[in-house]
């Protein structure tokens, strides 16, 4: 791969983050290591979100059932069959990978707004089915609790999540600005005429399907050990999806860097209103915030922030 | 069990004609896909229900009352939201799926999270050679088939319906020959809020009244437009017709707790082999 | 492959239906390598269903394509791409987002995932393609929006250079554009054919731009070929008269 001066820097700010972020625990306190934590599974399953929908323009509104796939996989196979962990969490990756890719394959045929659908419909049907199939392996509508930890103390799983999440999004990042990322944006922005310059666009699309569920494979399983407990309800719900879509619009689409500074803010944001409203109400008001930024900024946090490096670059010259 | 299965059938089917009614008026007309319609639903149960149920009015008065709340916020989804986002489809679809979520939490701080239960709007029950069917939901059917016959009469036989059917088939053209295309869309709106807001009233009474059953009609709504394809009334008609009675069909005979799978795979099932819809598109 | 004596591309009693309407009923012709054939015929004559079906953009009804004395019927669109058949659009479809540079590097991109995230991209084989079609060195950073329809069309030239034709389809390229624009592109056409010796089917309905460049013309209306032969030929015939005036 060609790393050019640019990609260079931005790599040094990479690396800054990372510093910064790993001398954190030796600065706050535990609650706030752990709440960082939940950001980093957040920022996982949206950047996920956005290499698939940001990039291409086929919008998922399925992902809450890739990470379910990886999620019941590993508890499963770790809780009912003793399977160790070690094995069954790259088996959920797997598993999400390869059952995401057979049942989503039909649909990259179908374009625009029926995608999200048919998307939505895969999350649902796994919904329902998770609460009469077989439940004595899946727990039915209660789930299963008590699954296996990883690592344990709040320090400990901060790192692990921070690394998961740093390292995926590096590559993803690199990725993006390889002339793949540049044919996978040029596919949302017209798919028949990357067709017509010779590329076999279902082949990119289901590249990036691909590892789009890897990563939300990755997450998913790392999530459900360390909250040690998976259920049907909480996983397959529009709210969750909509907490990853506003946290990867909110930061901004097809930047990678977007969507991890959209979940560090939606967690933050809603965890510091916890106090002052208790209930529905943070709902609320984050989604009407999601919702004016997005009909007035649809970028995102990542434009209004690279502008204001731009304008402050100028003021200095 | 054939009557049953006949009855339930259609009784079923009437109601998710009426709930998808307006849903489809909208993608065919503005060719989007509001995925706030579930909230007109919503919003048209939980009014009526504060209005009778809270305030003591009469039922007809609470009737109106909900159509009301319905238009309302259809004409301002459409205003705020949908009009300066319309050459995109899919930001539309994002934020009236963001909008949904909000209107949800929005009716949980104002009415709580528990569940309430509705009074059906008529009482009694009808028995027939062992079956029994309640007359509230004979009633929606029956409300259900009297919207659907209204609605077509209004786009065949009057000025400002056969407009809405112009910019449904072609928006140029319809432009061309002086029709005024987001005075149309306003209209569709609006209708679409009434129509949700009276599919509300009865799909409450028929279930009951909670903060995330916006989601069930939505999807219902979404898989007619996806069977029927765009645009066609009676198209829309037989696709409720045909989801009703799979989904009668697999929880009488298969199991109960299949009730919303079959509707999905109905919807996966077409997509893949005809992804234009069973019907194709025709006219409205 | 070898070039092989018939002719580079053949068409074979081509038919496309759409719902009850049948835009192309019966079309056959050949190109000859090296050839430029003008294809011309009122609106409606089913001329842009032509170039659709020979991208495999719509699969023909029935008939058949056959390329390089290969039945490319079934082939799909970037296989055909990758034989050596490219396409420019009436309405040019440019990368609306991406700057003339990036337009570029997207046609000149392989098709293989592996090589597109190890291999960096060649700016100055993009410039190069670039000054080729005639762009000067700032406009390779700008973005389509800030073009003139004249340098639109030329973009799309370029993202097809980039592909390496033998067989280049161009739909309508002087619509839209000024007549000193429209000598410009025709100058294009020629030297680019001159260099690379690049068979085209020009379709235009400028025929005054379209009759220098033609070697030969091919008439269609309502779906059928109505005459044939060399531009003062057909433009002497009849029967289009009749179609051009009946429209």
């Amino acid at each position: 791969m060609a790393i050019d001066r640019e990609t260079l820097r931005y790599l040094g700010w990479w690396l800054a983050f990372g510093v910064l972020m790993c001398l954190l625990p030796f600065v706050v306190g535990t609650g706030t290591l752990r709440i960082l934590i939940f950001a980093h599974f957040l920022a996982m399953f949206a950047m996920s979100w956005d290499f698939l929908s940001g990039r291409t323009g086929y919008i998922s509104f399925g992902h809450p059932f890739l990470i379910g796939i990886a999620g019941y996989t590993t508890a499963i196979l770790s809780f009912r069959f003793d399977v160790p962990i070690y094995y069954s969490i790259p088996a959920a990756i797997v598993a999400t990978m390869v059952g995401g890719t057979l049942f989503f394959l039909p649909a990259l045929r179908i374009r625009g707004t029926y995608f999200a659908l048919v998307t939505l419909a895969f999350m649902e049907i796994l919904y329902q089915l998770t609460k009469v199939v077989a439940p004595k392996i899946t727990g039915g509508t209660r789930g299963m609790s008590g699954l296996e930890s990883i690592v344990t103390g709040a320090v400990n799983n901060y790192y692990l999540s921070f690394g998961i999440m740093f390292v995926t999004g590096v590559v993803l990042w690199l990725l993006i600005r390889t002339r793949l990322g540049i044919a996978l944006s040029a596919i949302r922005m017209n798919e028949e005429a990357v067709r017509s310059t010779g590329h076999n666009t279902t082949k990119l699309k289901l590249f990036a399907f691909t590892v789009s569920a890897a990563v939300s494979g990755i997450g998913g399983a790392f999530y459900v050990h360390y909250i040690g407990s998976i259920a049907p309800r909480g996983m397959f719900e529009i709210n969750f999806l909509f907490t990853i879509l506003v946290a990867a619009l909110l930061g901004g689409a097809e930047t990678i860097i977007g969507p991890i500074m959209g979940a560090y803010f939606l967690t933050v944001l809603l965890e510091y209103l916890r106090p002052v409203m208790p209930g529905m109400e943070r709902y609320l008001l984050y989604g009407a915030i999601a919702l004016v930024l997005y009909v007035v900024r649809p970028e995102g946090i990542y434009s209004i922030i690279a502008d204001a490096g731009r304008k402050v670059q100028e003021w200095r010259r | 069990m054939a009557l049953q299965i006949l009855i339930q059938g259609f009784v079923l089917s009437g109601l998710y004609a009426l709930i998808a009614v307006g849903f489809t008026m909208i993608f065919s007309v503005g060719r989007v896909l509001n995925l706030a319609y579930g909230v007109y639903i919503m919003l048209g149960g939980y009014i009526y229900y504060a209005a009778l149920q809270g305030a003591g009015l009469p039922v007809f008065a609470s009737f109106i009352l909900a159509i009301l709340a319905g238009v309302t916020f259809g004409l301002l989804t459409y205003l705020l939201l949908v009009r300066r986002l319309e050459d995109n489809p899919i930001a539309v679809e994002i934020s009236t799926l963001i909008l949904a979520v909000v209107m949800q939490a929005l009716i949980v701080v104002i009415f709580g999270a528990a569940p309430k239960t509705m009074w059906p709007v008529i009482r009694g029950v009808l028995r027939f050679e062992g079956i029994s069917v309640t007359m509230n939901i004979l009633l929606a059917t029956g409300v259900s088939w009297v919207v659907l016959g209204g609605l077509m009469a209004f786009v065949r036989y009057t000025h400002l319906g056969r407009a809405i059917r112009a910019v449904s088939m072609d928006r140029k053209g319809a432009v061309i020959s002086g029709i005024e295309p987001s005075f149309i869309s306003m209209v569709t709106w609006a209708l679409s809020g009434a129509f949700g807001a009276i599919a509300g009233v009865f799909f409450a009474t028929f279930t009951q009244l909670d903060s995330h059953m916006w989601v069930f009609p939505l999807i219902i709504s979404v898989a007619v437009v996806i069977v029927g394809g765009i645009g066609s009334i009676v198209g829309s008609l037989i696709a409720a017709h045909i989801i009703g009675f799979v989904e009668t069909i697999t929880t009488t005979m298969i199991a109960a707790e299949l009730r919303g799978v079959s509707t999905m795979l109905l919807i996966i099932l077409v997509l893949l082999i005809r992804p234009k819809g069973l019907f194709g598109r025709a006219e409205l | 492959m070898t070039a092989t004596a018939g002719p580079l591309l053949e068409v074979r009693d081509l038919h496309m239906t759409f719902g009850g309407i049948r835009a192309v009923q019966g079309i056959s012709f050949q190109v000859a390598e090296g050839e430029t054939l003008g294809l011309i015929g009122p609106n409606g004559a089913g001329k842009t269903t032509v170039f659709n079906m020979i991208m495999a953009e719509l699969r023909p009804t029935s008939g058949e394509i056959w390329f390089r004395g290969e039945n490319i019927t079934r082939v799909p669109t970037y296989e055909r791409v990758k034989r050596g058949i490219a396409r420019t659009y009436q309405v040019p479809q440019p990368f609306g987002e991406m700057s003339v540079g990036a337009n570029i590097r997207v046609g000149m991109a392989p098709d293989d995932i592996w090589k597109l995230v190890s291999e960096g991209a060649d700016h100055a084989a993009e410039a190069d393609i670039g000054r080729s079609v005639g762009f000067s060195d700032e406009q390779i950073d700008m973005l389509p929006s800030e073009l003139a329809m004249g340098d639109l069309r030329r973009l799309e030239m370029a993202r097809n250079v980039a592909v390496s034709p033998t067989l280049l389809l161009l739909d309508e390229v002087f619509a839209g554009l000024t007549l000193r624009e429209i000598g410009q592109i025709s100058e294009l056409l020629v030297e680019k054919k001159r260099k690379d010796g690049l068979t085209y089917i020009i379709v235009s309905h400028d025929l005054r731009a379209l009759a220098p460049l033609v070697d030969r013309v091919i008439v269609m209306s309502f779906g059928e070929i109505i005459a044939e032969g060399t531009f003062d030929d057909v433009v002497r015939d009849e029967a289009v008269r009749d179609a051009y005036l009946g429209q």
